[in-house]
């Protein structure tokens, strides 16, 4: 089981494409792209989730804690997501209330500005 | 009633594979693709909580029961404790663990956890079909 991770500057933003299933087992990985993003400056993170077969709770600690890292430097962490399926993780736990949630990568970076 | 058994060790590589076979007993049982969906989070859950608690080699089982009225799975482990904490971290923010439990509430028609005698602890997922 891969976890793909892509990371591209759009502007001032950092965009993390994701691909793949995000468990217990290739959640570290993301975890660790995010706090080496944070480290290295970029604040305001775009984490694209349009390329994702599978999310659970250990996805879900990953993306809070890396909001905490972001918010800690007055920074921005939003997503996108469109699929229905990972879309309902967000709404059973309430994080659609925490994460701005975009359509596309181009709202998304408009979006924070 | 048709029982498939499977014994994982207790590590995070091995819940994917548990997804697969569950995704795949799933399909073969003629669920919908939206209740195979959710049920391999509930089980993905169930797992992940045993492996994260399980300090040990225990090995972790994994039983599917398949019924003409519903389809049960139970998820059984050893370990110590079923990790009683806090909902909220200090931030405010929701635990791993108080998701992963609003995930098992949702998504399966019931959702257990049970002491084992023993030792361990046994979460049981239950869908109508």
């Amino acid at each position: 089981m891969e976890l793909g991770l892509d990371v591209r500057t759009v502007g001032s933003h950092s965009v993390v494409d994701v691909k793949g299933e995000i468990d217990v087992y290739t959640a570290p990985k993301l975890r660790e792209k995010l706090i080496e993003l944070v480290s290295q400056g970029s604040y305001d993170v775009v984490v694209n989730l349009e390329g994702v077969d599978f999310l659970d709770s250990t996805g879900l600690g990953v993306l809070v804690g890396a909001l905490k890292r972001v918010k800690a430097h007055d920074g921005s962490l939003s997503l996108v997501c469109t699929q229905d399926k990972i879309l309902k993780i967000f709404k059973i736990t309430g994080l659609t209330k925490v994460f701005p949630i975009h359509g596309s990568v181009e709202e998304a970076i408009g979006g924070t500005d | 009633m048709a029982m498939v058994e499977l014994s994982i060790p207790p590590r995070s590589a091995y819940v994917g594979v548990v997804r697969l076979a569950v995704s795949s007993l799933a399909r073969k049982a003629g669920l919908d693709e939206e209740v195979v969906d959710d049920l391999k989070i509930a089980v993905s859950e169930a797992c992940t909580n045993a492996v994260e608690d399980t300090p040990g080699d225990d090995p972790i089982s994994i039983r599917w029961m398949e019924e003409d009225d519903r389809v049960t799975i139970e998820i059984a482990d050893r370990r110590p404790s079923s990790n009683a904490e806090d909902p909220l971290d200090t931030q405010g923010f929701s635990t791993r663990l108080t998701m992963s439990l609003a995930l098992l509430e949702s998504l399966v028609d019931s959702f257990e956890l049970t002491a084992r005698e023993g030792g361990g602890y046994c979460t049981r997922l239950v869908v109508n079909r």
